[in-house]
């Protein structure tokens, strides 16, 4: 095999990005690190920064706070950042408001962003609206999708109402910077180029004492068990459903309630209580999984209102399939293996 | 007195709305208005703390709802009086568009207007919306610590203590009053309120009479300052189901296709 390593040397136009000096303005993107690592929402919200740069004219500039985090300036610059800051501290080991707003605040301030993006994580929700507030700018919060008005180079954020039912569109034509935070999953990730590279500017900085201090482990407190009806994941079972078992871990792995229908009941899988029927309970999770559910008009009727339906089913004609999202004309026993296999 | 402050606002009753995605719109069918679930939830936690009476190392606190938008009538209010606040005051105004970051500086002032406070409560995100930025926005207004996300708080003697979830189980936080704690929905049970009580504020009587109060915006705030900074420009709608769809291939096929779209939409 022949040395072809200087293709790679060829094609690859090794790409030095190196900033405009003095430039100010710019989308700016607040990187989120967990375990040591670059958060996927990050790496999204760099990918709409970039479609926005793009249209704007504008530098896309990545911050990273936290300790040893200097490496993780390479996965920012391959996603797509112009700059990246990078404010290295042992006081910003943990995520603490007030040592992470003091030293963002004094950055921005200096810097003037015309876009600051977070994701909206927990830390991301917490730092943006009272960094907006701090230095007077608009905040959208989960933000879905973005577009541009050119003309004012205003950003657009769609954010969901009522959990998703519809989008409402808003945007903060006078106010600068314009905070978004970006819900996790609603942007494609960019394609990290391996070529792209820059140096980071390493920021000194004195982050101020945390106001909230950490007691420690709080015990008696139980995740909420929320009634069936209100359940965001349901997997409900059928007569057709084989082996319940393999039900069971479905809705294991998918954090799911179990149901089913009247056949579920009548073979002595699931309690009265939990059989999703007009006559029993009605419900509209985010998703519902009917594994050999045949679909009766009664359950039908009671969980119509799910957001996105699959069905499993062996016969073509049952009228589950009339109200599902997604059909699959098999046995369960044949695709749930399958399907736990492709949920690891 | 001590204060316990509590933001409350209002949601239209989401199973009286049917959302059409071929009209592109929302068809209200009953008008109807509930207070917002996690504001109820911040509410009964401020009534709990006035109970357990040890937020300054004194019994006397009160607990004073104030409307967390500009609202065009003082209904959630009443009913917080109802649910056993103290006082509440109705912010009235005529601005066309309220945000939060308008808010959070009005109430700021209000905060300043009733001698300060030593604790300010309210929901960590609306049920409609799904907006969390007033609490926050209103602490940095004031220049106070935050709690936000909590799950239960309790304050005892000068300090906030709340529980909040982090990854790797519940996590008790600590901040010296006076602060601003937000509340998750659903994890405090709610009272309702009392019948007497909500009958006497409707009619002002009894204890009820001076309960609600009301105060102008423009008299908070000079005029240019009443301005949002969010504008709203219009509204998507999802595009409409196709229900049917079948899946095709081998059985591992379509469980990988399953597997993809479960992966979207299930969040862990």
């Amino acid at each position: 095999m022949a040395d072809m390593s200087y293709l790679d040397l060829l094609m690859a136009q090794q790409e030095e990005v190196s900033e405009a000096e003095g430039g100010g303005g710019g989308i700016w993107v607040v990187a989120d690190v967990v375990n040591g690592a670059v958060a996927p929402v990050t790496l999204e919200a760099l990918g709409a920064a970039r479609t926005l740069a793009g249209a704007l004219g504008a530098y896309v500039y990545g911050v990273v706070l936290g300790e040893g985090v200097a490496d993780l300036s390479a996965t920012l610059y391959q996603a797509g950042a112009d700059g990246v800051r990078v404010v290295d501290h042992p006081a910003l080991a943990q995520f603490a408001l007030e040592p992470y707003l003091k030293v963002l605040s004094d950055l921005f301030e200096a810097e003037k962003p015309e876009v600051i993006l977070f994701g909206a994580t927990p830390a991301g929700q917490e730092l943006a609206a009272r960094l907006a507030q701090r230095i007077g700018g608009g905040l959208i919060e989960h933000v879905t999708s973005a577009s541009l008005d050119e003309s004012t180079r205003t950003v657009q954020g769609a954010f969901p109402i009522y959990g998703g039912e519809y989008f409402e569109v808003v945007a903060c034509p006078e106010a600068r910077p314009q905070f978004l935070t970006i819900e996790p999953g609603a942007f494609s990730a960019p394609f990290l180029d391996p070529y792209r590279k820059g140096e980071p500017k390493m920021l000194e900085v004195e982050p101020g004492e945390p106001a909230v201090h950490v007691v420690g482990p709080a015990g008696g407190f139980e995740p909420l068990t929320v009634p069936l009806a209100q359940a965001p994941v349901i997997v409900a079972a059928g007569r057709q459903a084989g082996d319940f078992e393999l039900v069971k871990q479905l809705a294991a792995r998918l954090g799911a309630q179990v149901a089913g229908d009247r056949g579920a009941r009548d073979a002595g899988w699931i309690g009265a209580e939990q059989i999703v029927d007009v006559r029993g309970v009605t419900v509209a999770p985010q998703v519902y999984v009917a594994v050999g559910i045949r679909g009766d008009t009664f359950h039908n009727a009671a969980m119509e209102g799910a957001r996105f339906i699959v069905a499993i089913h062996p016969d073509p004609a049952a009228p589950i399939f009339q109200v599902a999202d997604l059909c699959l004309e098999a046995e369960p026993k044949d695709v749930l293996p399958a399907l736990l296999e492709a949920l690891e | 007195m001590p204060n316990i402050i509590v933001l409350i606002g209002r949601v239209l009753d989401p199973s009286g709305i049917v959302f059409n995605r071929r009209a592109g719109r929302l068809f209200v069918n009953r008008e109807e208005y509930l207070l917002q679930p996690a504001d109820r939830c911040a509410l009964e936690a401020a009534l709990r703390i006035k109970e357990a009476g040890r937020l300054k190392g004194g019994p006397d606190a009160q607990v004073v709802a104030l409307p967390r938008t500009l609202l065009p009538d003082d209904d959630v209010l009443r009913q917080a009086v109802a649910t056993g606040a103290d006082r509440a005051i109705y912010l009235a105004g005529q601005v066309a568009n309220v945000d939060d970051a308008l808010m959070a500086r009005a109430l700021a002032v209000v905060v300043e207007r009733l001698g300060g406070a030593d604790l300010v409560l309210t929901g960590a995100t609306t049920l409609d919306t799904g907006q969390g930025q007033l609490g926050p926005r209103l602490a940095e207004a004031l220049g106070w610590p935050q709690i936000v996300d909590a799950w239960h708080v309790e304050a005892v003697d000068g300090r906030v203590r709340a529980v909040r979830k982090e990854k790797d189980g519940f996590v008790a936080v600590e901040a010296d009053l006076p602060a601003v704690v937000t509340v998750l929905p659903g994890v405090l049970k709610p009272r309702y309120p009392d019948g007497a009580r909500l009958i006497n504020v409707y009619r002002g009587v009894k204890e009820m009479a001076n309960a609600l109060e009301r105060w102008d915006v423009a008299d908070l705030m000079e005029a240019q300052a009443l301005k949002p900074l969010i504008e709203r420009r219009g509204q998507e709608f999802p595009p409409e189901r196709e229900r049917g769809a079948r899946v095709s291939g081998t059985p591992a096929q379509m469980a990988q296709t399953v597997a993809e779209a479960l992966g979207q939409r299930v969040r862990r």
